[in-house]
């Protein structure tokens, strides 16, 4: 067995087990804990789907606060968009889930997904640079903002040195032409997957109750949430 | 018309209350743990949600009166949920045994830094929860921090002298049933009917410490709207204070007792409803948080003052003559019972019916700035600079509106106001809500 063997064998599926048994747990743990209901009868009905929806259009920024510099506002959509269509929409990734899962779609164009890449890394970079000179920002920054960044950063930067050729030869050659520079961008994967349970990567999985908490909260006083 | 000569003794008062403090000697190990046991204690599956989803993406800091008046990123909102956040991690999160090797336990001088992060610069007024992308309500988790605190007796003198003088005397600066006594019998020599401890009634109004000494136009306000409406009311002297230094010091037991007392004497007279004064924080102490012993639902409306005139004109129960149409009017939603409230619509029914220029400010309702003397903080002396700095903000969006009065229906707003305008000597006129709408019943008062 080769490296490459390796990234896609046993140790993706070992990434694989962590991953999805340590997001399990970590809902396990919250599960355990106890709630604390509210008491008090409602201003107004506020359903779950009600929170739901709240969640859902809290993507966008709120009407009559305080806008943030643009860059600031601007530089999470193009990084949080550009990963998704980065993921998801590259033939080779699409490739890849579908021999392990079964699942598959079609593509995006190469060129969307060079310069959806691009542009990922960039508002990255323009995240960390921010993290490291806003007095905010480095005030409140830990160790768990920097791993995460360097783990996600590190698949970015794989797979733009992997991307050599057009994603449909890519696809139509027999065997893998470059081994070991595609179980390097493997393993930066893995490394992810590993470190998402333990880290702010969780985000992507708490946003959704996080909010709809506060939504509930508010909604039942009758505020506009 | 209120007294300035009372204003500037209250605001003496204020000055040296820290001096009435009886300070609890704790060994220091004790304190760390009591506070550390209240933390477990408190974390429930919504608050460690809050604190685990937190991305530190500072946005928080855009909503928040304290850091954007000072520019220091220590007040940064989330920040001030840490060591909470680190007691959760060691001891309650999922991967605790794994993160206890990786996060420092809380001491002593932490609980002591914190002392400022959560009382002196934070009026739990939850605009930051409103610009975080998680949806943490960072406001509630201040608040475990400040009961937290109050464990370890370190909560600041002041708020902890109010608090023990209302858990031990049951008074609040002094004011008791002798002295609500006193102001009903002024308030009857104007020729308002005032009924105090009646057997059985309607509606139980409750007042406060600061209408009983300073804001007595606020109470005799409120006497004269229920009077018009004929409604069976009373006030009780057992349970007429609506502050409840409970929960601004952090005080869990002293706030459920506070509250205990106006529900018994609620509950005694069988009253409907129970209407609270222009007084912020008693809304959420009672209407969201009240319960009965038995951790039911109250079997009693709670309404702020504000909301019930809101109430009765919306329904039409209650018509005002109308006011001057170039007076200039905008209107400070009070934290507690707007943004955590919902006390939204109706204050400015109210505001409309009076038949003035209404202007609102930007932003406003939910997201309207607080004024920053909110939760106890206006007490805190060492805070005044610090308050000073967050009113500024209040101040520039109160004289974008071109509004020559600024109206508010929370007693700790109107102090924070009074004081604000006099040290920047603005020229602001500062209204109640309840008083401009006494002012425009459709008769002369014959009560």
């Amino acid at each position: 067995m080769d490296m490459l063997d390796w990234a896609r064998g046993p140790v993706l599926y070992a990434a694989l087990t962590v991953f999805v048994l340590g997001v399990a747990w970590r809902f396990f743990a919250l599960s355990r804990l106890p709630t604390t209901p509210a008491i008090a009868p409602a201003r107004k009905e506020f359903s779950r789907a009600d929170a739901l929806r709240v969640a859902l259009t809290r993507m966008w920024p709120r009407k009559g606060l305080r806008g943030s510099a643009t860059l600031v506002t601007f530089n999470p959509y193009v990084f949080h968009i550009g990963l998704a269509l980065v993921f998801l929409g590259y033939a080779p990734h699409i490739a890849f889930i579908r021999r392990l899962t079964g699942l598959g779609w079609p593509a995006l164009p190469d060129m969307v997904m060079y310069l959806s890449a691009a542009a990922t890394i960039v508002s990255l970079l323009i995240a960390l640079m921010f993290r490291l000179t806003d007095p905010v920002l480095k005030k409140i920054s830990s160790a768990d903002d920097m791993v995460t960044c360097l783990v996600t950063m590190l698949p970015l930067i794989t797979g733009m040195a992997v991307v050599g050729e057009p994603s449909s030869s890519i696809l139509a050659h027999k065997v893998v032409l470059y081994r070991d520079p595609l179980a390097i961008h493997l393993f930066s994967l893995e490394l992810l997957l590993v470190w998402f349970p333990f880290g702010k990567l969780m985000h992507a999985f708490l946003f959704l109750p996080g909010r709809m908490q506060l939504a509930t909260f508010l909604g039942r006083r009758g505020v506009q949430p | 018309m209120i007294d300035m000569a009372v204003f500037k003794q209250f605001q003496g008062a204020i000055a040296h209350l820290g001096e009435m403090a009886k300070p609890e000697l704790i060994a220091d190990d004790e304190r760390v743990a009591r506070a550390k046991a209240v933390m477990r204690l408190k974390t429930d599956r919504a608050l460690a949600l809050d604190l685990e989803s937190c991305v530190n993406c500072g946005y928080c800091s855009e909503a928040c009166h304290f850091y954007q008046g000072t520019q220091d990123p220590k007040y940064t909102p989330t920040r001030k949920l840490d060591l909470l956040r680190r007691v959760h991690a060691r001891e309650s999160s999922a991967f605790a045994p794994i993160k206890r090797l990786f996060t420092r336990d809380i001491s002593l001088q932490d609980l002591q830094d914190w002392q400022e992060l959560v009382y002196d610069s934070c009026t739990e007024c939850g605009r930051c929860s409103m610009v975080c992308p998680m949806g943490i309500n960072i406001a509630r988790g201040v608040n475990v921090m400040r009961e937290a605190l109050s464990e370890a007796g370190l909560v600041p003198l002041e708020l902890m002298a109010v608090a023990q003088e209302q858990a031990g005397r049951g008074t609040v600066f002094g004011v008791g049933p002798a002295e609500l006594a006193h102001v009903v019998e002024a308030l009857r020599g104007q020729g308002i009917r005032v009924p105090l401890d009646e057997p059985r009634a309607d509606v139980m109004l409750v007042t406060t410490v600061i209408d009983v000494l300073l804001f007595q136009d606020a109470l005799a306000a409120t006497a004269r709207i229920l009077n018009h409406l004929n409604i069976n009311w009373t006030l009780r002297s057992a349970g007429f204070e609506a502050a409840n230094f409970g929960l601004l010091s952090g005080n869990e037991a002293l706030q459920k007792a506070a509250s205990k007392r106006l529900i018994d004497e609620a509950l005694a007279i069988g009253a409907k409803a129970v209407i609270l004064p222009e007084c912020g924080h008693a809304y959420p102490a009672l209407r969201w948080e009240g319960r009965l012993p038995d951790g039911k639902p109250l079997p009693f409306e709670v309404l702020a003052a504000s909301e019930f005139v809101g109430r009765e004109i919306r329904e039409g129960r209650l018509a005002l003559v109308a006011g001057d149409p170039n007076r200039k009017l905008t209107y400070h939603d009070a934290c507690k019972l707007a943004r955590h409230g919902g006390v939204i619509d109706e204050p400015r029914a109210a505001l409309r019916a009076l038949g003035v220029d209404f202007r609102e400010t930007s932003p406003t309702a939910e997201l309207n700035w607080c004024c920053g003397g909110g939760a106890g903080a206006f007490l805190i002396n060492r805070a005044a600079p610090l308050r000073q700095k967050a009113w500024q903000i209040k101040r520039e969006q109160i004289e974008a509106t071109g509004a020559d009065t600024v109206v508010l229906s929370c007693a700790s707003c109107r102090l924070n106001f009074m004081e604000g305008a006099e040290v920047a000597q603005s020229s602001m006129h500062i209204e109640s809500l309840i008083e401009l709408v006494a002012a425009q019943l459709p008769r002369p008062p014959s009560q």
